[in-house]
């Protein structure tokens, strides 16, 4: 599991909602993505990922219903604003 | 030690369990679980000590530890270091679930035990994610031992065995791909069991399940609850939303019979339903199936959550589980409703011990509600007091006050009396009494609730009220009300069962006690010690008022070693910031302790700090002018008139008037050797114009009287005095005054047979030379040299604290001449120290003959 945490130019982490992309292996049915209403979800292979505006105590509250759910979370991930355009397309 | 750190549904739990049941454990295993998002760590330690005490003695009828409104958590834990070591042979000590600890005071605590945890135990801890417990040491030393997912992880082989166990007949390739598909993930197999025992085609089960890309977990549970009777999983659903559940529990959310027996078979067999207690009335749900059961509840029945929670929440109420019922009412999104019960069990909650589980629900309120809701400003009010936010406390106090009328009628009584109540304690703890009569009036009058419910609100809130105005009174002004009110405290309090509170008021009752016979303020301080102790409160701080007074009533009647021995206890007790209040009566105590003993530079010390702490509180206290004038007569003791002169001019004047000033400026006069002045300081406190605290003060009086009489050469006078002194000590027995103002010439001065006071005066002078007065007779004491004249001078400053350049100034003569004519005398008296030399001098009679100028 990767986790690349978010850092500006000026090496502050930045509390303010920022774009995330978190990617969990399995594909997740209604039930488990409804712990996730914050986030949209696609299917992409054998994974689920799910994007979304999230601030950092959102962040880790995410982090800790995917824990509570034993769910096996791949990667986190933040965008920079034209990666943003650029996931929702892939 | 131990830990077992793995993801959810990895069978941390159930490894733990196997272990412990499996035949032959050589040691006895204290379990204890971390409930759910638990922010109380007094109730974690709570759980922690009972499951210690029931595995070490399991027959021990005992009552449980009682929780108590003021947590102190480094006392708990070495209480559990001690009785962790008491064990003989060897015990384990499993904390199960700990990433649920979400207090980082326990975290703090549980970190110390281990560090310090005797030799004798093993602790196990299992966890989801790894804890930040710093244990580095341990580590480094090879004493720790770690099972990891990895090692938890069933291999195919075992992936075999399970489903051998289980009466599943797969093929060798169904159990690889079952193996493959989950992992070896526990909670996925046993899911996966669940689902294929009995199942008409296990092969095509396990090639689905295989080919769905759906979480494991998702996927098994899904398929679990298809496979059970609808009303197992309408019951499973509607549950899920308990932290906890038993049969009755699961009817009422039901709208069903017969929940109890599901519950059992599912417990049977083995569908992560698992019960807490040994006869099973109770069951949880292992945390990952709740928590999915959950969600997929409020998929399919939406609408029903709020009015299930607002069943369960009923429930709990009606059962006295009121944190319970606060939380579900919350969850149901009925704040107004949510924070009436919290207004109204806030005190019996705190009471219970459980105050950091009512902060967790204060912070459960959305925010901007409750701004201006006086109700739970007042809990908030509390709360802050508790901890020692002031400030903060005082300001929410304000907000209630000023919305005190938006309450319901019904309710605005209690809320005024909360009100009341929480400003004395918060006037008492910063000593600002002047508003005391007020309150007083609005708490004193009867209760008279409604309904059996109102009642037993209303006597809680009472019985807290009536403590604080007494403890209030005490302090305040000594006033005689404050006895009947905290006798009054306390019997509500024994009615209606809350020993906290009748500890605490007994406590105090005992200080309160000062226009008391000594004799009944000591009894009743070891009653309430007594009770304290019985429920394990012996080192709480409630129990401190009646600590140190006992200390003190003991110091008065010359017991020093006792007092010494309770001022310990009390300083035990006052490890937790409580205030500048009970920290100036243990200050005073020590000092009379001291001066008692003769060491005047650390009774000054002591009188001197109690003295500050008296000028931080906001108001005058009781005691002030006892603490005023013991510190300036110790001055002049310690050889500094000069100094307690300068306090003198600085006082302002209603202390200057009080008796025991009076009595200070005698024994400063005294110091300097102007008799007459010492008799003229006194002549208001004999005379009984002077106002006193105390008829101590006026014993002290009447001996200062003595020694100027005695110094101006007067012995008749002087024995009259000493007589005078006798008569009003002899009743309580009294030896401190004759300690603290150097009395023991005069007593012997006094021709014994003329003196009504025999065995008083006997038992003085055995304090004063701390041994008996009739060995010291029958033992031959060899004839000293006789002494000269300069040396007898040299002899009297003896008994001060004053160094050898002091006493050469004081008789004009050179250090080296003093230095010389101590070595002689130390030599005829066959002494080889100021002390000893003291002690002889005595005996032979030295030092009381003529007077010192």
């Amino acid at each position: 599991m990767r986790v690349h945490l978010p850092v500006l130019d000026h090496g502050v982490m930045d509390p303010a909602p920022a774009p995330y992309v978190i990617r969990i292996h399995g594909h997740l049915g209604a039930t488990v993505l409804s712990a996730f209403p914050a986030l949209a979800s696609r299917r992409h292979g054998a994974h689920t990922v799910l994007t979304g505006w999230l601030d950092r105590s959102a962040l880790y509250g995410v982090l800790a219903e995917i824990e509570a759910l034993g769910l096996d979370l791949l990667e986190v991930r933040q965008l920079t604003p034209d990666a943003v355009t650029t996931e929702k397309e892939a | 030690m131990t830990i077992i750190s793995a993801p959810a549904g990895s069978g941390k739990t159930s490894l733990l369990r196997a272990w412990a049941d499996r035949p032959g454990q050589p040691h006895p295993i204290a379990v204890v679980p971390v409930q759910r998002d638990q922010h109380d760590a007094q109730q974690f330690w709570l759980v922690l000590l009972n499951a210690v005490r029931q595995a070490s003695a399991p027959a021990s009828r005992a009552e449980p530890p009682a929780a108590t409104p003021g947590f102190n958590g480094r006392a708990m834990v070495d209480r559990v270091l001690s009785e962790l070591a008491d064990v003989r042979d060897g015990i384990t000590l499993v904390v199960d679930d700990l990433h649920e600890l979400a207090s980082p005071e326990a975290l703090a605590q549980l970190t110390r035990l281990l560090v310090n945890l005797p030799p004798n135990v093993h602790a196990v801890l299992a966890t989801r994610r790894d804890l930040q417990l710093r244990l580095p040491q341990l580590r480094l030393a090879g004493e720790l031992g770690e099972i990891r997912a990895a090692d938890l992880r069933f291999s195919e082989r075992e992936t075999r065995e399970l489903l051998h166990a289980s009466g599943i007949a797969l093929s060798e390739a169904g159990v690889t791909l079952l193996h493959l598909r989950t992992e070896g993930w526990a909670a996925g197999l046993r899911l996966a069991a669940l689902s294929l025992a009995g199942h008409p085609d296990p092969e095509r089960f396990v090639a689905e399940f295989s080919g769905s890309d759906r979480t494991v977990a998702e996927y098994l549970i899904a398929e679990m609850l298809e496979r059970q009777p609808p009303g197992v999983q309408d019951l499973l659903l509607r549950t899920s939303l308990l932290d906890r559940v038993n049969g009755e529990l699961a009817d009422l959310l039901t709208g069903r019979p017969g929940s109890e027996r599901i519950l059992l078979a599912l417990e049977d067999a083995n569908a992560f339903v698992v019960s807490l207690d040994p006869g099973r009335a109770w069951f949880r749900y292992h945390h990952l199936f709740a928590d999915l059961l959950r969600l997929e509840l409020r998929q399919t029945l939406p609408e029903e959550v709020p009015a299930l929670h607002r069943r369960a929440a009923g429930w709990f109420t009606q059962h006295g589980q009121v944190a319970d019922a606060i939380r579900h009412t919350q969850a149901a999104g009925d704040w107004p409703d949510a924070a009436r019960l919290l207004a109204d069990h806030s005190f019996s909650l705190t009471l219970d011990g459980q105050a950091q589980t009512v902060e967790a629900l204060l912070r459960a309120f959305p925010r901007g509600a409750p701004a201006d809701n006086p109700e739970l400003a007042l809990v908030r009010a509390g709360r802050n007091l508790a901890r020692g936010r002031l400030e903060e406390a005082a300001a929410h106090l304000a907000v209630a006050e000023t919305h005190a009328e938006m309450t319901p009628p019904d309710r605005q009584r209690r809320c005024r009396v909360g009100i009341a109540s929480l400003k004395l304690a918060l006037a008492t703890r910063r000593g600002n009494l002047a508003g005391v009569i007020e309150q007083a009036e609005l708490l004193a009058s009867p209760v008279t609730g409604q309904s059996g419910q109102d009642i037993a609100l209303d006597s809680d809130l009472r019985a807290l009220a009536l403590m604080h105005l007494g403890i209030a009174e005490a302090w305040a002004l000594g006033l005689p009300d404050a006895e009947r009110h905290l006798q009054e405290g306390a019997a509500l309090a024994r009615e209606i069962g809350r020993p906290y509170v009748e500890v605490a008021c007994l406590a105090q009752l005992g200080f309160a006690s000062k226009i008391r016979p000594f004799a009944i303020a000591r009894r009743r301080c070891q009653e309430a010690i007594a009770l304290a102790d019985r429920y394990g409160w012996g080192t709480e701080w409630m129990i401190a008022p009646a600590l140190v007074t006992l200390a003190a009533n003991m110091t008065w009647t010359g017991e020093f070693g006792e007092g010494e021995r309770w001022l310990q206890r009390t300083e035990r007790a006052l490890q937790t910031d409580t205030g500048p209040g009970i920290t100036l009566l243990l200050h005073m105590a020590s000092g009379m302790l001291q001066a008692g003993r003769g060491r005047h530079r650390e009774a000054l010390e002591a009188f001197s700090a109690a003295e500050h702490l008296g000028s931080q509180l906001e108001g005058s206290h009781a005691l002030a002018s006892q603490v005023t004038g013991w510190m300036l007569a110790t001055q002049a003791r310690a050889g500094r008139p000069g100094e307690a002169r300068a306090s003198l001019a600085a006082l302002d004047d209603e202390r200057v008037g009080s008796g025991e000033v009076g009595n200070a400026r005698a024994v400063i006069s005294l110091t300097e050797g102007d008799p007459a002045a010492a008799l003229a300081a006194v002549q208001d406190v004999l005379d009984g114009t002077a106002p006193v605290i105390g008829s101590v003060t006026v014993v002290e009086a009447h001996l200062l009287a003595g020694l100027a009489h005695r110094d101006l050469g007067d012995q008749r006078a002087a024995n009259q005095a000493a007589e005078r002194a006798f008569a009003l000590a002899e009743a309580d027995r009294l030896v401190l005054p004759f300690a603290m103002t150097g009395s023991a010439e005069l007593l012997e001065a006094l021709p014994r047979h003329e003196t009504a006071h025999a065995a008083l005066v006997a038992d003085i002078l055995d304090v004063l030379y701390g041994s008996s007065l009739t060995a010291k007779d029958q033992s031959a004491s060899p004839q000293a040299d006789e002494l000269s004249p300069s040396e007898l001078r040299v002899l009297r400053y003896l008994p001060t604290n004053l160094s050898r350049p002091e006493i050469a100034s004081e008789l004009s003569v050179s250090v080296n001449t003093v230095a010389t004519q101590l070595h002689s005398i130390y030599v005829k008296l066959q002494v080889r120290d100021r002390s000893s030399a003291v002690h002889r001098a005595r005996e032979l009679r030295l030092l009381s003959a003529g007077r010192m100028r």
